[in-house]
């Protein structure tokens, strides 16, 4: 039997009603798509930022804004300190993160899998843990003076310890059931490792990196900070010392947003490429 | 073929605070040669934790397990889990080949041989989580076969699939096993799957005591249509109803403290 209605039969108001996603993006206009993707909450957030800096800025003098930093930037631009300051901080820094990783993934899967290292390794790691950076930052001036070693050291002393954490929680947890399959099938260690823990960790890894990166960086800057040896953190002290904060700002500025871009660019794709199994539907 | 000797063996779990569980009390039995061996019992009964002990992924609390195999060295060994056990960050393919020995090119044409055989050739390249429940259980069943091991131990593997494919891979086990002499233990809750199988049905009762140990000497193939073989499979029944209703009359085993 069929029913004739002269009200439009609207299909999206039927009560009860589930509409399809080809039908939901047919529905959303364009500018509410625009409005409500990430990128546009990520430039909001940024402008909000911005804004926040400036009123700050305006309220306390001794605040420099936006613009006094950007000046100062270019200033250092001018003057040639850039290149060699910021590499020689990029390399302390990369180095020390990336002997962290590498040696945190190592002593992590360690720690993860066997009981007798976890026993044994617990509590140097807590209390590697708890040191401040500025502590390592000293020690490593005293014991190697000006140069690249003390902030490569630093740097590594204060971020590997929460590397060997997230990664030994991570492999703790993975599935019993899978390690228990490998076991009946005498899987070889390292094919364990390599094709059942690491990918299992993967988001502790990450983490693990994620926070290395930023403890990393304390301790780098600090390091040059009290060091002496060139660097961002002794130009920023050199401008601290110079009570020109806008000089001080502009160094911590162009550091922090490398760091952004960092972590935004090359480390989220990393984690994306490598979770490519769970998004595939 | 495998020598697998069971003696005496019992498991209690220890349920925290001076509390445990006897799951599985003395058992002893002797599988060896191209054998197929099923075991069958109410659920909760122990099966699972049985097939864990003689794959060793589970202690036993007393008692003697040797496996090795007829050759006398240590017996190659395949599990089809009650759960398929996949890396799900690893294709269909790549589970196939983490647990096998060599990674050699007849190798990698073996595991696609067995792949074929459970009807999954084409999903090779797919992960896990884009198979269906029944797919991802097939590929732990290729798993187990495409290592072709002494011993192979089955937990319930056809009973989360639609009746046609079960009985398509029922066939294709009794070739494999006929074929590849391999010694076979199966768990299942299923009589008529039991009796269509094996030369031998061990029945589990509550609490973990072997409640009959059964020979069947009957030819294969077995059909439902032959007499004997419906016969059988109604007098096995049979039992588990009595032994069921022995469970129900009996107060639920307390733990024992
Ligand atoms: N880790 C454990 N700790 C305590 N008790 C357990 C543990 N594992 C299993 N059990 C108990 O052992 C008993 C037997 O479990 P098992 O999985 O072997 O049963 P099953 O015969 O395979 O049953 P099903 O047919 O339902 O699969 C259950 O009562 C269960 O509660
Ligand atoms: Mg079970």
């Amino acid at each position: 039997m069929t029913t004739v209605s002269d009200q439009p039969t609207s299909a999206s108001s039927t009560v009860g009603r589930r509409r399809s996603t080809t039908e939901i993006e047919q529905d959303t206009p364009q500018w509410r798509k625009v409005l409500t993707s990430d990128p546009a909450a990520r430039v909001t957030s940024l402008l909000a930022f911005v804004l926040f800096w400036v009123v700050v800025s305006a309220l306390f003098d001794r605040v420099p804004g936006p613009v006094a930093v950007w000046t100062s930037l270019v200033d250092e631009f001018s003057r040639g300190e850039v290149f060699g300051n910021f590499g020689s901080t990029l390399y302390r820094f990369g180095v020390g993160v990336a002997l962290a990783t590498v040696v945190g993934v190592a002593v992590g899967v360690l720690m993860g899998l066997s009981q007798l290292s976890r026993a044994f390794l617990e509590s140097p790691v807590l209390v590697a843990l708890s040191i401040p950076a500025i502590i390592w930052a000293f020690l490593t001036v005293m014991w190697f003076g000006f140069g690249d070693t003390g902030p490569i050291i630093t740097t590594f002393l204060t971020s590997v310890p929460f590397v060997i954490v997230n990664v030994a929680q991570g492999v703790r947890g993975v599935s019993r059931d899978l390690r228990d399959m490998s076991a009946t099938y005498d899987v070889p260690m390292g094919r364990r490792v390599r094709d059942l823990v690491l990918p299992a960790v993967t988001g502790y890894i990450a983490a693990g990196v994620r926070f290395a990166i930023i403890i990393g960086w304390n301790g780098v800057l600090l390091a040059e900070w009290f060091g002496g040896g060139g660097g961002v953190g002794y130009r920023a002290r050199f401008w601290y010392d110079a009570n020109r904060y806008a000089g001080f700002a502009a160094w911590v500025v162009l550091f922090v947003g490398f760091i952004v871009l960092l972590d935004r660019f090359v480390l989220d794709k990393a984690i994306q490429r490598s979770f490519r199994w769970r998004d595939a539907r | 073929m495998a020598v697998l000797t069971v003696t005496n063996l019992s498991k209690t779990f220890n349920l925290g605070t001076a509390r445990e569980s006897r799951i599985l009390d003395d058992i002893s039995f002797e599988v060896s040669g191209q054998t197929f061996v099923s075991i069958v019992g109410p659920s909760g009964c122990g099966k699972s934790t049985l097939l864990n002990i003689i794959s060793g992924v589970e202690e036993h609390t007393s008692g003697d397990i040797t496996l090795t195999s007829d050759a006398g060295g240590p017996a190659r060994m395949g599990y089809v889990f009650q759960d398929p056990r996949l890396l799900p960050w690893r294709s269909v393919m790549k589970n196939m080949m983490y647990v096998q020995d060599d990674q050699s090119r007849d190798t990698v044409a073996r595991a696609e041989r067995y792949l074929d055989m459970v009807g999954l050739k084409k999903n090779a390249d797919f992960y896990p989580g884009q198979l269906s429940g029944g797919m991802q259980q097939r590929v732990g069943i290729a798993r187990a076969f495409a290592v072709e091991p002494d011993l192979l131990l089955m937990d319930e593997p056809f009973s989360h699939l639609d009746a046609i494919t079960a009985r398509g891979l029922r066939e294709q086990l009794q070739d494999i096993w006929a074929q590849s002499k391999k010694t076979v233990v199966f768990v299942t809750h299923d009589v008529v799957e039991a009796v269509e199988l094996s030369d031998r049905i061990i029945v589990l009762q509550p609490g973990g005591l072997i409640y009959e140990d059964i020979t069947i000497d009957l030819p294969r193939p077995r059909r439902q249509s032959d007499k004997a073989v419906a016969t059988l499979q109604a007098d096995v029944l049979a039992r588990l109803e009595t032994l069921k209703a022995m469970a129900a009359a009996e107060p639920v085993a307390e733990p024992v403290a």
